[in-house]
């Protein structure tokens, strides 16, 4: 009803506060987050706190920051993939079978690799637009059809549920230079995906927050009403979002298979969730139209870390499942408390 | 889906001074359902042109016709005196004719500036690196909001902390921006208390005299009257008539929207929330 | 603004209290570990590719720990079924200047770098379950396991000797390569029959037996059903009674309900790998290799199986499943 609630015109708040401030991003929690984990384990271990343990642990957080990224911005324009994890899968034992079994050029392999990579994720995106369901269901089915076409093909071609001798095929050298070798930095070798990841962040933050398709990522997840009736091209924008989840699967499946040298047929099942929860906790709402890639891949540093670090401590790793969950639902709590206190800051 | 713009090309000599936007005898019909019949009015630039009705007097069939989202079924639509068809809203658009929707095309978790400039942001460098300019963004927005009245704290708050009739008015801000001729406004004050209204009032006024054609859209007589220069009233989608405001008074307006002797009896209260 | 910051600081806290917690109960676990005064003192790392919660694996871990406690060396058990994960898994162990390393190879490709990473820097590498033909060469001192093709050879032989001709093999993980081995042995075996794929999933036993026995009632002429993994076999010996089939049902790996089935006749026979010793005797051997260097096996294959569980020898063993060491 009418009742005059209305704000009060003339206050203003004075000055927001370098703190306040800095709480209104989406990242901060993660930022936190990561780095209570880092010190926690850091005290203890000292191997945990040294080069070989700071590769080490960067090396799982590599690949993992890589798809959070995009399934970040993807969940920013409001879907989710749920087939990111295992296109993972699909790319690596694409480019397996192509060298290994037919004996294909690798970089002739990558290109096919990738064409198939960006044609799955039009088709997940493309059918998302079309249909308008929720893309939780359409990537679900795409989740269930690629995991039978994986095991289905890899053994009808192999005989064995997987695809080996990568490194055979011509040209295999310098790809696994750019993709999956190590870059030795003071005696330390560390996993060139590092680089990969950290550069991949800053790509996608500049994307997200200066270019015109970032503001049109925010504003097809936070209202796609309102982005369309201002002329956003929606369907285009929510397109690209999951081709680009695709070419990001492309580039792991592609660091997997070069570094492993042989893919298994369920390379990547389950991983989809990992992603996701990676993305929250760096920020990111469900709802859609609210987070960060820096925040993405903060959660997957958290993720590396903690992994690693429970080797370290020498802990029960039964109990790491335990772990990862509460850390999910802390970084929520978080997430949401700071938000609240933004909203407070603003009014 | 999406065609252009059919404007049937009917060069036919405009009368002199003809009114921006204008309809005559217009009617839209839903399988046997009447929504709207016979409906005629105008609005020229720096005018204002109330359309006043209750809920289902046919209000929002008007502006959808007016906006492209509907086409009319009889009657004629003309801007600049040329007889039209809008096949969408993108067409209404491309002929500067903006709606602000009573929901609002903006996206509460985002930046003022980046709303203001949603679907048309400013950029800077080429190829590749072609990027938002940002400055230039927030500047703009500034200063056309400080333009409409509006201070606003901080064009990077985002718009879901602004209070109803602060962000109606930067809806109307951009739409002024953008270069809209005819401002069409859905119920802009039907859920804003007495104040918050007063405020959009003023943007309205504001438009007005920036010499845009406004179409306002209200079931309360006492935010038209003050802004208006034209009353058209509707009931069960017809006209009960289209008056200046020289022949019209806000009693008079009043007496008619409540449908005559009633009228004594109900409160204001029970005017802005009339049984179906 | 006060209170929330109070909240801000709560936060803050909460992860650094519960992680405080967990170090207390790990600090404790740790001395627990290392009983002083007993002949090792070492630190072992144990990494495989089961998945935590896994009967199977939870034998082989409870044997390497029975075994670091008699030896007194202290082990750590960490598992990925992910190939490029448990090779970070055993980077990590590597750069804790561990003693010895156990690691079950289920995809020896993937964790070559690895694999040869440790034997660079000094450190004796055991092998366990799979990953027999690739040990040596990546510089594994033994390796302690079941041939699975050998394994389901027999497993196809007896089924064989019992009268099957139609056995059903059924895969609880798809893309596992020892599974596919061990049905690739059962088809060897399985002189004059044929053996069919059957794909499951574990998660899913509900599915996994609705699937069995929907196979079961389409084609009549199973008689025989070859399970992987013990809870299969349960779901199989169900979905055989469901559909109102003779099939028999025999099964690899072990547990109580397992062997119970065998001593009431349910289930024909298991194939018991013994995988308690995967675990113990790794670290037994490592112990041996550090004091007194030894090694064993000659650089062949140390076999832990195929040892067969049948109605005879059911009822002992399920005294001992019960303890968590069959």
């Amino acid at each position: 009803m009418a009742t005059a609630t209305a704000a009060p015109v003339d206050e203003r708040i004075k000055n927001l506060g370098v703190t306040r401030q800095l709480l209104a991003r989406p990242e901060i929690g993660a930022l936190l987050g990561a780095v209570v984990v880092f010190a926690f384990f850091a005290v203890q271990s000292s191997v945990f706190r040294s080069g070989a343990g700071v590769a080490n642990w960067l090396d799982p957080a590599s690949t993992l920051g890589i798809m959070a990224i995009p399934v970040a911005l993807l969940m920013i324009g409001g879907e989710f993939d749920l087939s990111a994890g295992v296109m993972v899968g699909t790319v690596g034992l694409t480019i397996g079978l192509l060298t290994g079994q037919y004996g294909m050029n690798t970089w002739g392999a990558l290109v096919i690799a990738l064409a198939l990579a960006l044609a799955l994720g039009f088709f997940n995106g493309y059918l998302v637009v079309r249909t308008k369901l929720p893309s939780f269901i359409i990537t679900l089915g795409t989740f269930l059809m690629l995991q039978g076409l994986n095991l289905g093909v890899t053994k009808a071609v192999t005989d064995t549920v997987q695809a080996d001798a990568i490194d055979t095929a011509p040209a295999y050298r310098p790809a696994y230079d750019i993709f999956a070798s190590t870059v030795s930095v003071g005696g330390v070798e560390f996993r060139v995906t590092i680089l990969w990841w950290i550069a991949l962040t800053a790509l996608a933050t500049w994307v997200l927050l200066r270019t015109r398709f970032g503001n049109w990522i925010f504003s097809v997840g936070g209202n796609v009403q309102a982005a369309r009736s201002v002329g956003v091209p929606a369907a285009r924008t929510k397109v690209v979002l999951f081709m680009t989840t695709a070419a990001g699967a492309w580039l792991v499946g592609t660091m997997s298979a070069l570094r492993l040298t042989s893919i298994q047929a369920n390379t990547g099942i389950g991983e989809e969730l990992i992603y996701i929860v990676a993305a929250v906790i760096g920020g990111c709402l469900l709802t859609g139209g609210f987070g960060s890639a820096v925040g993405a891949s903060l959660g997957a540093l958290i993720f590396g870390m903690v992994q690693q670090g429970i080797v370290y401590l020498g802990w029960d790793s039964d109990w790491f499942k335990f772990f990862l969950g509460a850390m999910l639902l802390l970084a929520v709590f978080t997430n949401q408390f700071v938000r609240r206190l933004a909203e407070e800051s603003r009014r | 889906m999406s065609e252009t713009a059919q404007a049937d090309p009917v060069p036919a000599a405009a009368p002199e001074a003809a009114p921006l936007l204008e309809v005559r005898d217009i009617g839209k019909y839903f399988g046997s359902v009447i929504a709207l019949q016979g409906v005629s009015t105008q609005v020229a630039p720096g005018q204002v042109c109330c359309v006043l009705g209750d809920n289902g007097a046919g209000k929002s069939t008007l502006i959808k016709i007016l906006s492209g989202v509907h086409q009319q079924d009889t009657g004629e639509y003309l801007i600049d005196g040329e007889p039209i068809r809008l096949a969408n809203p993108r067409a209404a658009l491309d002929r500067g004719i903006a709606t602000v929707y009573q929901d609002l095309a903006m996206v509460p978790l985002m930046p003022i500036w980046r709303n203001f400039f949603l679907g048309s942001e400013p950029t800077k460098g080429r190829g590749p690196l072609r990027r938002l300019d940002v400055a230039k963004a927030r500047d703009i927005t500034r200063r056309e909001l400080a333009g409409m009245g509006i201070d606003i704290r901080d064009p990077d708050q985002p718009v879901g902390t602004l209070s109803g009739g602060e962000r109606q008015s930067v809806a109307i801000a951009r739409a002024v921006h953008f270069g809209a001729r005819v401002l069409i406004l859905d119920e802009p004050t039907s859920a804003l208390g007495v104040k918050q209204a007063g405020v959009v009032l003023r943007y309205i006024a504001q438009a007005r005299d920036r010499g845009l054609a406004v179409v306002f859209i209200t079931h309360n007589p006492h935010h038209a009257y003050p802004v208006g220069d034209r009353f058209v009233l509707l009931k069960r989608g017809r006209s009960l008539g289209d008056f200046a405001k020289s022949e019209v008074g806000l009693p008079e307006l009043t007496r008619l929207m409540a449908g005559g002797a009633e009228l004594e009896e109900l409160s204001h209260e029970l005017e802005r929330e009339p049984q179906a | 603004m006060r209170k929330s910051r109070r909240l801000l600081s709560a936060l803050v806290l909460i992860p650094l209290a519960l992680t405080a917690l967990t170090a207390c109960q790990g600090g404790k676990k740790n001395e627990a570990k290392t009983t002083p005064g007993t002949s090792g003192g070492y630190t072992f790392a144990v990494v495989t590719h089961g998945g935590s919660g896994d009967a199977f694996w939870t034998v082989v871990k409870n044997g390497a720990m029975a075994a670091g406690k008699q030896m007194g060396d202290k082990v750590t058990y960490s598992s990925s079924g992910d190939p490029q994960q448990q090779s970070q898994l055993i980077d990590a162990a590597v750069n804790q200047k561990v003693d010895g390393l156990v690691v079950s190879m289920a995809n020896p490709d993937a964790l070559k770098s690895s694999v040869t990473k440790a034997v660079a820097a000094g450190i004796p590498v055991i092998t366990i379950n799979s990953g027999a033909e690739d040990s040596a060469a990546f510089g594994a001192i033994a390796h302690v396991g079941q041939d699975e093709t050998v394994a389901g050879k027999g497993a196809g032989d007896k089924l064989g000797s019992m009268g099957a001709h139609h056995v059903l093999c059924v895969i609880h993980e798809a893309g596992n390569v020892g599974l596919e081995q061990r049905c690739a042995g059962a088809k060897a075996g399985l002189t004059g029959g044929t053996v069919e794929n059957l794909q499951v999933d574990l998660n899913n036993p509900q599915a996994a037996q609705s699937t069995i026995q929907a196979k079961l009632q389409s084609d009549k002429s199973v008689d025989g059903v070859l399970t992987l993994n013990a809870q299969v076999a349960s779901f199989a010996v169900a979905a055989v009674k469901g559909a109102g089939s003779k099939a028999k049902v025999a099964t690899f790996d072990l547990n109580t309900d397992v062997a119970k089935a065998v001593e009431s006749g349910d289930i024909a026979f298991a194939v018991d790998q013994q995988q308690y010793t995967q675990g113990y005797l790794p670290i037994v051997l490592l112990t041996l290799y550090k004091q007194n260097l030894n090694t064993l096996g000659g650089g062949q294959p140390i076999l832990t199986g195929p040892g067969f569980v049948t109605k005879d020898n059911a009822a002992q063993v399920e005294a001992l499943t019960e303890k968590g060491t069959r």
